[in-house]
């Protein structure tokens, strides 16, 4: 059959995977800690016709060859870490990290998930969960005479309890970093796994050794940029439409033999 | 038979490889990085002894790629880098050997080391590239890389490494199956760095693949093949002709 229906069908499969790319990322425009993804294309192997260079008589050699490309593949999505912006929300219990760094969550199965979306709440025992309800690590509890809780940029929690001049100290919340973010694999949930390509989780203070400082009363937002995926969804389209055409021509191209001969 | 029925068989044939070029030409509209493929046919005279030299077969052929600059996409990241102008990025094949590439959305895997998108190690001063853990890393317009190690201030940034940039003349090079560019005399060994290169970091390059060319081609390279085919009709009435001429009289 016609290698050139082959090598578009490639291009059609990858556009369409660029464009799922695009829709999550748009979808995810408002989802607080999200980050982007992008599609990193790559072209497919080339084969060799015929080789440049291989001898054409005893005397003369090939000028050049016919390699033929294979078309394209999309080797990953490549997850961008870049921050986005933070919103001020006055919520004692949202918290962002401005810089690098993610906190932990304990999975129901006991593994640790990463996350940057600081949307904490508190569950009917006082402990720091995230919406889904999943465990805050380390543990911290709020005691129930809690006036106000307030947390550090370092992630120090501490508590005004009704009646004590000082606060109460509650515990440490502490952020992880990784050598190659871009390796963790999202699990969904703005939940992030540790991968062999992320490396391990280098456990510390926020705001010392690089990481970033966290911040009360603040959430970031998704580091989608609009109109990057807007541009990014015309561009897939309308190569997704020349490759389709390479298709509908070279189906015309076997029915006109077929039809003729 | 009629020999014009084989020649326009090649004709089309080679039609249909040239179309398989284009194609993919226009599968990697969006691929970062990717030179287009010239498609050329070449007539190929297969006239020996006596008799008119009329017979000459059509040969596809890719004389070579076309190394002109594609577009600078901004995508803020630091560690895509786009080659200005002439030149190209060192990579290391699979194979351990240099290779060359202009696709440069750069990523630090989990021991640490400069990798393309597609997970090729970086090539700078002595071998692949060590990036320690680092609050952040910037690579200049020559390939320095700076980075901020982790807990230090801003007051202290560190050079590791360059990364290998080269600027080959385009006849000496070509591309691999593999995609990469390699030189067309493996024997050469490698390319001494050239200081010369420019890179942008912040930026990727678009693919150079003009659309409206590969579609006039592709538009072009189907109506010749409808011509081929006629021509395989017309060769086919005329036996048909010849051989009803031929049958005795009924």
């Amino acid at each position: 059959m016609h290698a050139a229906l082959y090598v578009s069908k490639t291009g059609l499969a990858a556009q369409d995977t660029k464009l799922t790319t695009v829709a999550n990322n748009l979808a995810n425009a408002s989802t607080v800690g999200f980050k982007r993804d992008r599609a990193v294309f790559e072209d497919l192997l080339y084969q060799i016709q015929r080789q440049p260079g291989a001898q054409n008589t005893e005397d003369t050699q090939l000028p050049s060859g016919l390699q033929l490309g294979t078309g394209v593949r999309v080797v990953g999505t490549q997850k961008q870490f870049d921050y986005g912006s933070l919103q001020v929300t006055n919520q004692p219990l949202d918290v962002a990290i401005d810089g690098r760094g993610f906190f932990q969550i304990l999975q129901p199965d006991g593994t640790i998930g990463y996350t940057r979306a600081g949307q904490f709440h508190l569950s009917n025992q006082g402990e720091i969960v995230d919406p889904t309800g999943l465990l805050l690590q380390p543990a911290i509890t709020i005691p129930d005479n809690a006036e106000s809780v307030t947390i550090g940029t370092d992630g120090t929690v501490s508590a005004r309890i009704a009646g004590v001049a000082a606060p109460a100290i509650l515990g440490n919340i502490q952020t992880v970093d990784f050598v190659n973010p871009a390796g963790l694999q999202a699990i969904g949930g703005n939940l992030f796994l540790e991968t062999a390509a992320s490396g391990n989780p280098i456990q510390g203070i926020p705001g010392q050794n690089g990481l970033g400082q966290v911040e009360q009363g603040m959430l970031e937002n998704s580091n989608v940029d609009i109109v990057e995926e807007m541009v990014n969804m015309i561009t897939t389209q309308r190569a997704y439409e020349m490759n389709s055409k390479i298709v509908s021509t070279a189906d015309q191209m076997l029915q006109f033999v077929t039809q003729n001969l | 038979m009629d020999k014009a029925l084989y020649i326009a068989m090649s004709g089309a044939k080679h039609n249909m490889r040239a179309q398989t070029v284009h194609a993919n030409n226009l599968a990697n509209v969006n691929t970062t990085g990717f030179k287009a493929d010239f498609a050329r046919a070449r007539s190929m005279p297969i006239y020996f002894g006596e008799g008119h030299p009329t017979r000459a077969y059509a040969l596809e052929e890719i004389p070579a790629t076309d190394f002109r600059q594609g577009p600078l996409v901004e995508t803020g990241r630091d560690l895509d880098v786009a080659v200005e102008g002439d030149g190209f990025i060192a990579v290391q094949s699979p194979d351990g050997s240099e290779a060359y590439t202009r696709a440069g959305s750069l990523f630090i895997d989990a021991l640490g080391m400069l990798r393309t998108g597609n997970g090729l190690p970086v090539l700078g001063n002595g071998g692949p590239i060590a990036i320690p853990a680092a609050e952040k890393v910037e690579i200049s317009g020559d390939g320095s890389i700076t980075v901020i190690a982790l807990g230090q201030g801003v007051d202290a940034p560190v050079q590791v490494d360059r990364i290998k940039l080269v600027n080959p003349p385009t006849d000496t090079i070509q591309r691999g199956i593999d995609g990469l560019i390699h030189l067309l005399d493996d024997a050469q060994g490698e390319l001494p760095a050239d200081g010369n290169v420019r890179i942008i970091s912040g930026f990727v390059e678009g693919s150079n693949v003009n659309a409206v060319n590969e579609l006039t081609s592709v538009m072009s390279l189907a109506r010749q093949y409808e011509m081929q085919v006629k021509i395989m009709q017309t060769v086919k009435e005329d036996s048909e002709a010849s051989a009803r001429l031929l049958q005795p009289a009924s």
